[in-house]
């Protein structure tokens, strides 16, 4: 099982059950490349054993929401493909 | 003739060593919270720089925290004691910013210590550096808290030097704010994006004190001769590999590469200014990077914003202070000074006139607010020449007495804020506004003198023989001091 972060602009009661979401995902993986961003589609559930990734949420100012979430990462996406 | 300064933070070290103001710490830190968490406690004491001799994960990187984060540090870049009082500094930086420009001086790149080591291609990796996660819940690992960013404008030769915050997304990227009213982002919205071109940059981390105050200072200037001017000669600057911009040479570490036109990314919380993480994730520009240059023992100087007193809170009170100051001066208003306290976050100016004629604090506040500096501070607090404008305790009591609760209080309601203002409301901050203040600290000259109020206080209400006599006994009447 992976260990990520994302942080979100609104409440996590706001945070819908299965809501799929398409942003930045942080790797927390121990070493050098903690915190690497990647830029995914991804579902969310709040119940942390339903997908097969962990996943923390931060709110907007930082606020760790103290129970972890799981997920599922559709794709990642590269933004620099056209640059 | 050169002034004394430091032409790179090794020589600043020692000097730190030497005075007592640097502690030496040898037992291994983490960059991830450790180190930061260091730093944020030592700008909260007001405690000496740390010079970090072991980081994990990156041995052969060393660390500088807090490197300019108290007035006795400031004094000694500028070549002062260390507790020179702070209208001496004032004083000195002054005397050096005034006069003609000094041009930098270009350098091969055989002679320039950031050359030591040249990143080009895949091995140029941000991940190889040791940035710190600065504070728990910041949006990412912010490389950049004690740097400036290098950028030219498209069509002139107009260069800007600038503290950006740069915070590590991948191996190869970074994000930051770019606020439209700054420098550079006039520079970038006005100029690269509607061409749709990649703006080149190079971000000059842990330079030498003087560039790095040079590079925050809001002074009309370009910042490299500003340096020079600190200095008293030229800086040394060297062309970046890839690109045709030019960088300290003595800086310990360089990142080139381009910022893009045509994408945004998610980018903090980030601790600010303010003492708050106040702006909110949000996208922001994209730094892609093309190169990295260092010294092969480079040190990574670390500054944590937080609340008071960090080097952003000093440095930008300070200067900006002094070019309100100037800017007074030139408009012709009888200032006696300005000075910005550090625990306001810059967001309080206290400025000193002769009231020699009616609402000549109006005509402060307005003068200030609509200059480019305005968006920096919301409060400003008009004192009479009797008052010492770097005494808090003076202040607070003009203040508190003398300011009218209603007409000496004025609110311009409309006025240039930025986005970071933890007062301000979620929409205020989105689109920059933010209300300004007048504090009018002066007794009306149109008061007859005989219902003018009388200061009570030993300087004010004795005779100077008896205020001598007193002085002279004073050890002989049992105190101390």
């Amino acid at each position: 099982m992976g260990e990520y972060d994302t942080f979100i602009n609104k409440n996590f009661e706001e945070l819908m059950e299965d809501e799929e979401i398409t942003g930045v995902i942080r790797d927390l993986t121990p070493g050098k490349k903690k915190y690497k961003g990647l830029y995914a589609r991804f579902q969310v559930s709040k119940d942390p054993n339903k997908y097969p990734e962990r996943l923390w949420i931060r709110l907007g100012r930082g606020q760790l929401v103290e129970k972890p979430c799981s997920m599922r990462v559709i794709e990642f996406i590269d933004l620099f493909a056209q640059t | 003739m050169a002034h004394r300064y430091f032409k790179d933070n090794r020589e600043y070290i020692e000097a730190l060593r030497n005075t007592g103001d640097l502690v030496d710490v040898y037992q291994e830190v983490h960059w991830d919270l450790e180190l930061g968490a260091i730093v944020r406690r030592i700008c909260e004491k007001k405690a000496p720089a740390a010079y970090f001799h072991s980081i994990t994960d990156y041995p052969g990187f060393t660390a500088l925290g807090a490197p300019l984060a108290t007035y006795r540090r400031l004094a000694m870049v500028l070549g002062l004691e260390p507790d020179a009082p702070i209208p001496k500094i004032a004083e000195e930086y002054k005397k050096r910013t005034t006069g003609n420009p000094i041009k930098p001086k270009i350098i091969d790149k055989k002679d320039a210590p950031c050359k030591e080591v040249i990143l080009l291609g895949d091995k140029a990796d941000l991940f190889e550096l040791p940035a710190p996660m600065v504070h728990d819940g910041d949006g990412g690992r912010y490389l950049c808290t004690w740097h400036f960013v290098v950028a030219k404008d498209l069509d002139s030769d107009f260069t800007n030097w600038g503290m950006y915050r740069q915070m590590v997304y991948d191996e190869k990227t970074m994000v930051g704010p770019v606020l439209p009213f700054s420098d550079m982002g006039k520079m970038f919205y006005n100029k690269y994006v509607p061409k749709n071109l990649p703006m080149p940059f190079a971000t000059v981390i842990s330079p030498d004190p003087l560039s790095a105050i040079a590079s925050a200072a809001p002074s009309p200037i370009d910042e490299a001769d500003y340096a020079g001017m600190l200095m008293g000669e030229p800086v040394e600057l060297v062309k970046c590999e890839t690109c045709d911009l030019y960088v300290p040479a003595h800086a310990e570490i360089i990142i080139e590469g381009v910022i893009l036109p045509n994408v945004q990314l998610d980018e903090a919380p980030f601790g600010e200014y303010t003492g708050y993480r106040t702006s909110p994730r949000d996208k922001r520009a994209v730094y892609r990077v093309k190169a990295i240059t260092m010294r092969k023992d480079p040190i990574l100087c670390v500054s944590n914003m937080g609340v008071p007193t960090d080097e952003g809170q000093l440095l930008r009170s300070f200067t900006l202070g002094l070019e309100m100051e100037r800017l007074l001066r030139e408009q012709g208003i009888p200032t006696t000074g300005v000075f910005m306290w550090p625990e306001s976050t810059h967001h309080l100016v206290v400025v000193g006139v002769r009231p020699i004629y009616a609402n000549i604090a109006t005509q402060v506040g307005q003068l200030l607010f609509g200059s480019k500096l305005g968006p920096w501070f919301h409060m400003v607090v008009v004192v009479d020449d009797q008052t010492d404008i770097y005494d808090y305790n003076e202040v607070i009591h003009a203040l508190c007495t003398k300011c009218h609760p209603k007409r000496g209080i004025r609110v311009e309601e409309h006025g240039v804020g930025t986005p970071l203002n933890p007062f301000a409301s979620p929409e205020e901050r989105i689109f920059g506004r933010a209300p300004k203040v007048i504090f009018d600290c002066i007794f009306p000259p149109e008061w007859p003198k005989s219902a003018l109020p009388i200061k009570v206080s030993f300087n004010n209400v004795y005779p100077k023989e008896i205020q001598e006599k007193v002085l002279a006994n004073w050890r002989k009447y049992g105190f101390k001091d």
